[in-house]
């Protein structure tokens, strides 16, 4: 198809609620002398502010070009995947932290960022709770606090953001990049699309309406250079079973460029300690069932977390891989939730009033260690490792929505350098990372290379975590689903367990993927091996995946797992 | 009372005789299943079968299928007959027949009305109901028995529960033992009313549906 046609005859069904047409300055296949010089300088504007290019499409076959040579339709969106190339530095943190501005919460900005910062976090993400007394006070009265927190902890980067109700669904994180109108423009998405400032007569219909909009509204504030990004991510998904497939499939059509995933792994990871030195509950207080609101298509197995991982990005063939068949760029994290943590020996501040101050008094120490609380400090357990091309906010936005991601608990790993490449090509400036697209001509032959440093320090519980074992997870690309709350991809499966020899320092393998014949993605996934069993579509698509977390005796640091983001290969 | 061989042949023996009872559906709005069952609590005469059915439209809520051994409270087939449009009077019937539930209305509606487009009968439960398509079973013969700790084998000789499996992993072996919580909500699946388990500490099973499970957020 020319350049210049970005409007082309094709089956919209699968788009419904997608994106509208595509503006010249978006559309990639429109060159630069085509445009007008507005639209030029709009289009550098976006460049610049990673919103052209990778992961900046709800789907890697977003061009017309990539979905023909894949034999696909295409979806919307204005380019294709990733296309950085080469190494990274990769950046920890931890995008779901609460505060004393959250009604469940009680500490200090700086408590949990200096706590993430001594764990180890290079980055963080203030996320207290969206509700009426946060809309009205406590987001702007915890700003002070978090610029405060960046001149006292300069080798951190605290970010602002809110927890949203999302309408007719679950939580979700939502910050943008600091500067002027930071409050601002959070303050205004809360009031206008909070679950809790939205009137309780509202139809399911008008509440994924509703949150269709907000998430378009955060993609107009950056258009419009009110703040330099915005990101959202669905939080503890499968919970409740409230997040449907089509909301999340919605959600990434609304704006690409600022829905990119959702925690593969929620927080509360303290939370199945046994009692009585532990709170004895449901590893990640996932001890829900179906409600009137559910989805009422989730199986049982949703409500549960699976080594310490949600189902969706648990099952092998589950609700992820139907996102990654689709060719529907979507990434996973890790996180700690943090209201108020295990073995801490604080409390909330006394004769505080919350709703009339948005926020509790400081904390106090009391001097008795609180052994119910399910939560670890941020970076105490759970890291999102994010490969950015410098220290700066705008490079962890960047690398989050590239894919440039992947996450591990307890320190399994200590670090990882995935890429897809040509055959044979081993240039240190090549290679597809993370999150990526390689676009090969048909019959190439391609393979992964795959570098772990083991690791070899202790982590937060004292002792040096062992890799036993790394799964290669291949699915076929099969293009937009027919039904939008589809939630199986039946062609998705390990195919290459690699065991890690004991005493070893590294695992560098490579993995011969064949000669292109039909598009596909690859994801990996590593484990200490404690607890396995086989996956939940079956042994033959996972011989052995993460365990059923038990009730009330659920160890985290007994069950460690790594997970990283999806590389595709497509014809060109 | 009945020993344990009375109690085995009783589900067999009641299912055929209650089957052939008339099935009310009521769906009174209730927002989740506490509420439903804090209503269900509150009928006298109490219904000897009374399942939860989970219902999408016009918006999400929790109905009711219930069967009366004998006789319904006065004034209930009044409020669902008379339901269709404005069923202000639907919720607040069971009330002003003076049979206890004076939070009928209210804790469906708030204030006594049901949401719009609320009836209060459900043809959509009978028909799970009928079907054993769907349903969450809360009163049901022998869910009096089924406190403290029991064993697999024990739950499907003292109750109308068919089955007994573990999440993750089929059928839960008859020796298994379940700490029941005194709360024990088994759902019909593939026509079997089946309690699903979850594995807990001890080595023990616990109902996948506890009591008592994590708000959204605490403090809300």
């Amino acid at each position: 198809m020319g350049h210049g046609h970005h409007h082309h005859d094709h089956d919209h069904s699968h788009d419904a609620g997608g994106a509208a047409d595509v503006p010249p300055a978006l559309d990639l296949s429109v060159p630069d002398s085509e445009l007008s010089p507005a639209d030029v300088s709009r289009r550098g504007f976006l460049r610049s502010a990673g919103l052209l290019g990778a992961g900046a499409a709800a789907s890697v076959l977003a061009t017309p070009s990539a979905a023909a040579a894949a034999g696909l339709p295409h979806s919307h969106g204005p380019a294709g995947g990733g296309t950085a190339k080469g190494g990274f530095r990769w950046l920890a943190g931890d995008h779901h932290i609460h505060t004393q501005h959250s009604s469940d919460g009680q500490y200090r900005v700086i408590d949990q960022a200096g706590h993430g910062r001594a764990f180890g976090l290079d980055w963080v993400v203030i996320t207290d709770h969206g509700s009426n007394a946060h809309a009205k006070i406590g987001v702007e009265k915890v700003n002070p606090d978090i610029r405060k927190t960046r001149e006292e902890l300069p080798d951190l980067l605290t970010f602002q953001g809110l927890e949203w109700n999302i309408p007719a669904a679950e939580h979700a994180t939502v910050f943008v990049h600091p500067g002027r109108n930071e409050v601002g423009v959070l303050k205004q998405f809360e009031q206008t699309f909070d679950g809790s400032q939205l009137p309780a007569t509202n139809t399911t219909e008008q509440n994924e309406a509703a949150a269709i909009a907000g998430i378009r509204f955060l993609g107009e504030q950056v258009r419009a250079r009110k703040v330099e990004g915005a990101l959202f991510l669905a939080n503890h998904p499968s919970r409740r079973g409230i997040d449907s497939p089509h909301e999340i499939r919605n959600w990434r059509d609304a704006d690409p460029t600022v829905a990119i995933g959702m925690e593969g792994a929620p927080g509360h990871q303290a939370a199945g300690i046994p009692a009585p030195n532990g709170r004895g509950g449901a590893r990640g207080l996932y001890d829900n069932n179906p409600s009137a609101a559910s989805y009422q298509g989730y199986p049982p197995e949703t409500y549960r977390t699976w080594g310490g991982f949600d189902w969706m990005t648990a099952t092998v063939g589950g609700l992820w891989d139907s996102l990654l068949a689709e060719g529907r760029a979507w990434w996973v994290t890790v996180n700690s939730d943090s209201h108020v943590n295990y073995l801490d020996q604080s409390d909330r501040g006394p004769d505080s009033d919350f709703e009339a101050n948005g926020r509790y008094n400081d904390p106090v120490y009391t001097g008795k260690v609180n052994t119910t609380a399910g939560d670890f400090w941020p970076g105490f357990y759970g890291r999102t490792n994010v490969g950015s091309t410098s220290f700066s906010y705008r490079a962890v936005m960047d690398g989050l929505r590239a894919g440039r991601v992947w996450v591990d608990h307890g320190r399994l790993i200590k670090s990882l350098d995935a890429r897809v490449r040509v055959a044979g090509d081993r240039r240190a400036a090549t290679g597809t990372p993370l999150g990526g697209v390689l676009h090969v001509k048909r019959g190439t032959a391609t393979e992964l290379t795959l570098e772990i440093d083991l690791q070899d320090g202790p982590n937060w519980a004292q002792f040096v975590p062992v890799l036993s074992r790394v799964d290669v997870i291949v699915g076929s690309v099969t293009g937009p689903v027919a039904a939008r709350d589809t939630f199986t991809a039946p062609d998705t499966r390990v195919v290459k367990s690699y065991e890690v020899t004991p005493g070893a320092r590294t695992l560098s393998v490579t993995y011969r993927l064949g000669r292109l014949d039909k598009p596909f993605y690859l994801r990996l996934r590593g484990t200490d091996g404690k607890r396995t069993q086989p996956g939940l579509m079956g042994a033959e698509v996972d011989p052995a995946g993460p365990k059923l977390d038990v009730l009330g005796d659920a160890d985290p640091w007994g069950d460690l797992w790594f997970y990283t983001n999806p590389i595709w290969v497509l014809p060109r | 009372m009945t020993d344990r061989t009375a109690a085995a042949a009783t589900p067999a023996a009641a299912a055929p005789a209650l089957a052939d009872l008339p099935v009310r559906g009521v769906s009174l709005g209730h927002p989740d299943t506490v509420a439903a069952e804090h209503w269900l609590a509150s009928l006298s005469p109490a219904p000897v079968l009374a399942f939860t059915h989970l219902v999408r439209s016009p918006r999400p809520h929790v109905a009711l299928t219930l069967v009366f051994a004998d006789t319904a409270p006065a004034g209930l087939d009044a409020a669902l007959t008379s339901a269709g449009t404005a069923p202000a009077s639907a919720g607040t019937a069971p009330a002003s027949a003076g049979t206890a539930p004076a939070s009928a209305g209210g804790a469906a509606g708030g204030g006594g009305a049901l949401p719009a487009g609320l009836v209060a009968s459900c043809p959509e439960a009978v028909a799970a109901y009928v079907a054993r398509s769907s349903g969450r079973a809360v009163l049901y013969p022998g869910v009096e028995l089924l406190v403290g700790t029991l064993s697999v084998a024990d739950v499907l000789a003292r109750s109308a529960i068919e089955q007994v499996e573990v999440l993750g992993g089929g059928a839960a072996d008859p020796a298994d033992l379940i700490d029941t919580g005194g709360f024990v909500r088994p759902q019909w699946q593939a026509g079997r009313l089946t309690l699903l388990t979850s594995p807990a500490a001890g080595g023990r099973l616990v109902p996948f549906e506890t009591r008592h499970p994590t708000p959204c957020c605490a403090a809300h």
